[in-house]
């Protein structure tokens, strides 16, 4: 019973940070039709910039957030109209750029920073128990921060203008742009909300965790994972499927191990592939 | 007049000429590693003492080559701990004409290389724990230290000294060559001095170990051993075990990284009870090689111990190269190696071993050392001499 309890609170932890990463990778497929590779860039640039704030800075930790999402949300919105609206429309194109851009990164790090992991460790330490459950303070703090990003970003996307004009390009762009949206100026704000998601997480969890160039591989393939279950383009889909992949991946890995633990993952995103191709709350076909 | 002109000319073209030449005479050796990712420290220290070997050599004159003084260049390649980056790896350095590579690191990259360097015959060195680290069927082979079948038994009981509370551990490791290999020789070495070991595997890449954390806090051991994580890796189990409640003694009988383990979980405090292999008994002799370095190479050593543990391979390599007087020879530089005898020296004497092991005996084996910090104190790293 322990272990099962243990397990849900991992579960859920783990979900709330991948429905972060897979709602900004998931954003930006189901407006601009771009899968992005370098989503795990951007958590690493926000775990960086948030590091060299705190770090060598001497800046408070939440502000060294803020400052992390500002920055990564500002490189979203210049690489998305200096360089992918370009070739906006040509899927290889922006598949090519993104998995460029986040060569660069990795290797700009690696340069910058040097391979070892960084001295950055979460303000907060220590656990809260409850009978025999432990829970970290630090992963509270964060699930907390998590979940009401994910409120916000519900807000944005479904009660301002903004939102309503960005899920009208993501229904119909034809349609959206004979009705006045603007993709110059929709497009840029779109990437770099997803990318400000992006490194938001990484902010939050690289301190947790550990920060050092090549943390991005994992964010991407999970990121991936988790969309193409909840349904590539759909929010709610993304949202859904990343609790489910935190909360698998919590079960299979306590109750069968590390190694089969993430062989279960996997099967059941095959299975659920086989059966469902458009995911869990997926569209057959892009509107836009 | 003119004649003189003609001949002084004549003389400075010829010097300068030489001059060129002795610049261009460039010998180049290959270094191989992770060189980014978990266990990036290990590829940097295999890189830094192939580098400062050959610094020293260059800083007598470099090594006579047909006749010609030559500059000995490293070329580095980051073989990701994976076998596939190290095959590439054999094979990239091979383009450039390399045949002498110091380096890989891990098991996956040394089960990797092998096949491809043969063909490519090439010299290698591993610092593999792997059970088939060396073979007599590939003769280029060198290992740089010896594996868990040599020195755990040693390890455990001088860690059952420090910590005789232990009576059961759990072990952690990825779940490839590079953590089953160590892991499983590990247990058997805590079963045969009467502690109850568990092996628990994970999926290399994992970077959030709390799930994996509450499986093997299940079986209640009394001490967690992180094996051959990568020092990343095991920074991070390290920080959360302890915040999962476990406050026993945690060990780590497999590659070195403590400095990295220390920094990625948040210190001695977090640390608290910790034993490790170390692959070097460090001596004030060791810690001069960092200085040497410095001097030589104008920057900040990286690795620690790992680098100091990779210099006599790298520095005998030199030796042999310069015996041999090529760098295109691989077999030739390998005779040369196999007659020096095992000394360096920072580290001392050591002894040629691996027979009794693998077969062949081209495996180095100084002394080495077991690390203690209890109760967030460092208690010091004991020396245990080599036996064969």
């Amino acid at each position: 019973m322990e272990q099962f309890l243990q397990a849900a609170v991992i579960g859920i932890s783990l979900g709330a940070q991948y429905a972060l990463l897979a709602l900004g990778f998931t954003l930006i497929f189901g407006i601009l039709g771009v899968v992005n590779f370098a989503h795990g860039g951007f958590y690493m640039i926000g775990g960086y910039v948030a590091y060299s704030c705190v770090g060598l800075l001497g800046l408070p930790y939440p502000l060294a957030v803020l400052i992390a999402v500002a920055a990564t949300a500002a490189l979203g919105w210049v690489f998305e109209l200096f360089l992918l609206e370009r070739l906006i429309d040509d899927h290889l194109a922006t598949l090519m750029l993104t998995l460029g851009l986040y060569l660069i990164v990795s290797n700009g790090l690696l340069r910058v920073f040097g391979p070892l992991s960084m001295e950055f460790s979460f303000p907060v330490s220590g656990s809260i128990q409850f009978g025999p459950i432990y829970v970290p303070r630090e992963n509270l703090i964060v699930l907390g921060i998590c979940l009401s990003a994910i409120l916000a970003l519900w807000l944005v996307l479904f009660r301002t203008d903004l939102g309503r004009a960005l899920r009208a390009l993501a229904d119909d762009r034809q349609v959206a742009m004979a009705q006045g949206m603007r993709p110059k100026l929709l497009f840029p704000a779109a990437f770099a909300l997803a990318t400000g998601l992006a490194g938001l997480t990484g902010a939050l969890v690289t301190p947790i965790l550990a920060l050092s160039p090549g943390v991005g591989d994992p964010v991407l393939a999970t990121s991936f994972l988790t969309v193409i279950l909840g349904g590539l383009g759909s929010l709610g889909g993304a949202a859904l499927a990343a609790f489910i992949v935190g909360i698998v991946e919590a079960y299979s890995s306590v109750y069968f191990g590390g190694s089969i633990g993430a062989l279960v993952l996997f099967t059941l995103v095959l299975l659920l592939l086989v059966f469902r191709p458009t995911g869990l709350l997926g569209r057959e076909i892009r509107g836009a | 007049m003119k004649t003189s002109v003609t001949l002084l000319a004549a003389a400075f073209s010829l010097a300068a000429t030489v001059a060129a030449q002795a610049q261009d005479c460039t010998a180049k050796v290959g270094a191989m590693g992770p060189m980014s990712g978990g266990a990036a420290q290990w590829g940097l220290a295999m890189a830094g003492a192939a580098e400062l070997a050959a610094a020293e050599v260059n800083a007598t004159g470099g090594v006579t080559i047909n006749g010609k003084k030559c500059k000995i260049v490293v070329v580095s390649y980051d073989s990701k701990y994976t076998a596939d980056g190290a095959a590439a790896g054999a094979n990239a350095l091979a383009s450039e004409g390399i045949k002498i590579i110091i380096g890989p690191v891990g098991s996956p990259e040394a089960t990797g290389i092998k096949p491809v360097a043969a063909r490519n015959e090439q010299l290698t060195w591993n610092a593999a724990y792997a059970k088939n680290a060396l073979e007599a069927k590939y003769p280029l082979v060198f290992h740089i230290a010896p594996g868990p079948g040599t020195w755990s038994d040693a390890m455990v009981k001088h860690a059952l000294k420090h910590f005789p509370q232990i009576k059961s551990v759990a072990l952690v490791a990825p779940n490839d060559q590079g953590g089953t290999d160590i892991a499983s020789v590990d247990a058997v070495a805590y079963r045969n001095n009467g502690v109850k070991a568990t092996e628990e595997y994970y999926q290399r890449g994992t970077t959030n170990f709390a799930p994996i954390i509450t499986r093997l806090l299940a079986t209640n051991p009394d001490a967690v051993d992180t094996a051959s994580s990568p020092p990343g890796d095991a920074g991070v189990i390290v920080k959360q075990l302890r915040l999962a409640g476990f406050k026993g003694p945690i060990g780590r009988m497999g590659g070195p990284g403590t400095e990295e383990i220390l920094r990625v979980s948040g210190g001695m405090d977090v640390l608290k009870d910790f034993y490790w292999f170390e692959t070097v008994a460090v001596t004030d002799q060791m810690r001069e090689i960092d200085n040497i370095y410095r001097k030589l190479l104008g920057k900040e050593p990286v690795g620690g111990t790992a680098l100091w543990g990779n210099l006599p391979a790298a520095r005998m390599t030199m030796k042999a190269i310069v015996n041999a007087g090529t760098v295109e020879d691989a077999a030739k530089v390998a005779a040369e190696l196999r007659k020096l005898p095992v000394e360096d020296p920072n580290m001392g004497k050591g002894l040629w071993a691996g027979q009794k092991q693998y077969g062949i005996n081209q495996e180095l084996f100084f002394a080495f050392g077991v690390g203690i910090i209890k109760d967030g104190k460092e208690v010091g790293i004991a020396r245990i001499e080599p036996t064969n």
